[in-house]
């Protein structure tokens, strides 16, 4: 069963240039106890589809239409109250740069025990309890719970957010890139930790990244957005097994592994559109080696072939 | 093939002092200094990339700020093309400067907004005298940018960096590097903020410049995978000193250091099927210590024992240009 749908899905932001369009027209689905990879580079549109689906998207940033299906409910016609019952507890969003997620004049532990209270009504003290017990769940010591975040390093600042996103046993839960910025080592420690999740609690989430190969680690399928358009969408091993799009195939040619075969890297000519003034047809003409007449005019839509979804004209 | 040296740093050394504050200029007890660079000597050849690899802490930054002389450091030597330049007078330095340049990371932020690109690359023309008329001038910043690729030129002439992408952006920082014709440059993480699509096209860049201008570079990274494909060496640091130095991919298929062998390992896969063991070690980078008797790596490493906490152990060849600092192997 898909817990969460999206349905055409339109964010714009009103620039002075002319709106921006930042997520145009994207559709695909979550199902339950699945992670689903969300995957581009800065400025393609999934952070702000992240924050369309918590209905958190500020000025100038506009949702201009679609459907937000969560549970059989749509989150866009929802009022602020039914939000907030839900926000924190059954939908909850774990974002990078836990330093200025968390409240710097709060212990750790309050921060989670607040989330809890907030949506259960338990006496303080079965709170507290409970925080101490998510400290445990994400690796920090329960002896650290009366920390401030400053006195808490960059990853266990992460684990903390990770701590109070998962406090409510949420129905789906957004990372948006919640490894970035840190140091390698930690990185591979909250990979460990954020699998270990997935097992022990079924976490359904969207798992949000720049690099093929943190999601190649995390998720089941990979959603593959540029320009605020979905590329391809499949499981995660046939899209790196066979990749259809052209900007799929370049993203993975361009990729330098550190193991096996030292291949010879392929660049990507040109760099992303600006989206107040995307270029016409298919977003991605401009920089593919394959882009034929019609990729100039036409956009592509999305079409399934072998297990794939894909817009692209030119893959048979 | 033995490369001519460009650079030589021996027992390069940069401590900073720790503030004691309000109260603790009461107290007695010595003053305190952070080892940010604790002994570090290694050498570069013509046209050869050095990669220097380690976690934020590590000292990579300070040590490549200490080469160039931007902070004066603690003791040491750092010999440039023959010459030492701990030795130089500001005035002297200032000639050898153009020779030694920097890339920097933010490459928004290494740029002033409000000149356009070929104001930026003018500057750096008057400022080191390259050019005695306006026409000349014009002339070394066209060749610069269509070295950088920054083409059309016509497009990009009269461009701010804020309607540049992240990669022009970093292609206009390396223009105004190459310009110089240095013979030494320092990248210091010159792609972690770009896009990954515009990366390789970077790195390719900074290849292509090298080869066709003779550069030595050193390639400051937290990165081993894009390491892999720019360098010819790597060390690699932890707090302040190099633990293993080495051929590229001889440390990649060899590594000997514990904490080598847990970056690699730590190294997220692209390659979904693949699945990838646990980091053995634990913790994360701890303050950087004063005075140790001990490994550095020693309260983190899975190997440790007695020998470990006495005695800090030194670089010892284990095989062609291969180095490690580590009593247990």
């Amino acid at each position: 069963m898909a817990i969460l749908e999206i349905k055409d899905l339109k964010v714009h932001y009103l620039t002075k240039e002319g709106p921006a369009l930042a997520v145009d027209s994207i559709n695909f689905s979550v199902k339950e106890n699945k992670t689903v990879g969300l995957i581009g580079e800065s400025g393609c549109g999934k952070t702000t589809t992240a924050r369309a689906i918590m209905k958190f998207v500020k000025e100038p940033g506009k949702i201009m239409g679609g459907e937000i299906i969560f549970k059989g409910r749509d989150i866009l016609t929802m009022s602020d109250k039914e939000l907030r019952t839900l926000r924190g507890a059954e939908l909850t969003i774990v974002r990078q740069e836990a330093q200025n997620a968390l409240n710097p004049v709060m212990t750790i532990g309050d921060q989670i025990a607040e989330v809890i209270r907030e949506h259960e009504h338990i006496d303080k003290r079965t709170a507290w309890e409970r925080a101490e017990n998510q400290l445990d769940l994400v690796g920090i010591s329960h002896h650290r719970a009366k920390s401030f975040p400053h006195e808490l390093s960059g990853g266990m600042r992460q684990r903390g957010m990770i701590a109070i996103a998962t406090a409510c046993n949420p129905d789906f839960i957004i990372m948006d890139e919640p490894i970035t910025g840190l140091d390698v080592i930690v990185q591979r420690q909250l990979l460990t930790l954020i699998n270990d999740l997935r097992e022990k609690l079924n976490l359904t989430a969207l798992f949000i990244a720049h690099d093929l190969s943190v999601i190649s680690e995390t998720c089941d399928d990979v959603v593959v957005m540029y320009a605020g358009k979905i590329m391809e969408k499949a499981d995660v091993v046939s899209l790196y097994k066979h990749p259809l799009h052209p900007y799929t195939q370049a993203l993975i040619n361009s990729y330098p592994s550190i193991r096996g075969e030292k291949k010879n890297l392929v660049s990507i000519p040109g760099s992303p559109p600006r989206l107040v003034s995307p270029p016409k047809g298919c977003r991605f003409h401009p920089r593919c080696s394959f882009a034929i007449d019609r990729c100039r005019e036409e956009a592509p839509e999305i079409r399934e072939v072998d297990g794939h979804s894909v817009a692209c004209h030119i893959v048979k | 093939m033995k490369r001519k040296e460009i650079v030589r740093v021996e027992n390069l050394k940069k401590y900073f002092k720790i503030k004691k504050g309000l109260f603790g200029r009461f107290k007695k007890g010595e003053q305190q200094y952070i080892h940010a660079v604790d002994d570090i000597s290694f050498s570069i050849g013509e046209k050869e990339v050095l990669g220097f690899i380690g976690e934020s802490g590590c000292g990579k930054s300070t040590m490549s700020r200490t080469l160039l002389r931007l902070l004066e450091p603690t003791s040491g030597s750092i010999i440039f093309n023959g010459e030492d330049l701990l030795a130089l007078d500001s005035k002297n330095l200032r000639k050898h400067r153009r020779y030694m340049q920097m890339i920097f990371q933010d490459p928004f932020g290494s740029l002033n907004p409000r000149r356009t690109v070929s104001d930026t690359l003018r500057q750096t023309v008057r400022i080191h005298k390259l050019a005695a008329t306006i026409a000349e001038e014009d002339i070394l910043i066209k060749e610069a940018m269509e070295e950088v690729e920054l083409l059309p030129v016509e497009e990009y002439w009269d461009k701010y960096p804020a309607l540049l992408s992240g990669g022009q952006q970093q292609r206009v920082s390396i223009g105004r590097v190459i310009i110089l014709r240095p013979k030494f440059v320092i990248a210091d993480e010159p792609v972690s903020m770009l896009d990954v699509s515009v990366r390789i096209g970077v790195l390719k860049l900074l290849e292509k410049i090298k080869e066709k201008f003779s550069i030595s570079f050193i390639y400051i990274t937290h990165d081993l995978s894009t390491a892999r494909y720019v360098c010819d060496r790597i060390a690699i640091m932890y707090l302040g000193k190099i633990v293993e130095i080495g051929p590229t991919e001889e440390i990649l298929s060899n590594p000997v250091h514990p904490y080598t062998q847990a970056l690699i390992a730590a190294v997220p896969e692209i390659d979904p099927t693949v699945k990838i063991k646990n980091v053995p070690i634990k913790g994360y980078v701890p303050v950087v210590p004063g005075e140790s008797s001990n490994c550095r790596f020693y309260p983190r490493c899975p190997y440790a024992d007695e020998q470990c906490s006495d005695g800090t152990p030194a670089l010892r060849k284990i095989g062609t240009d291969h180095y490690v600092s580590c009593f247990k192997r």
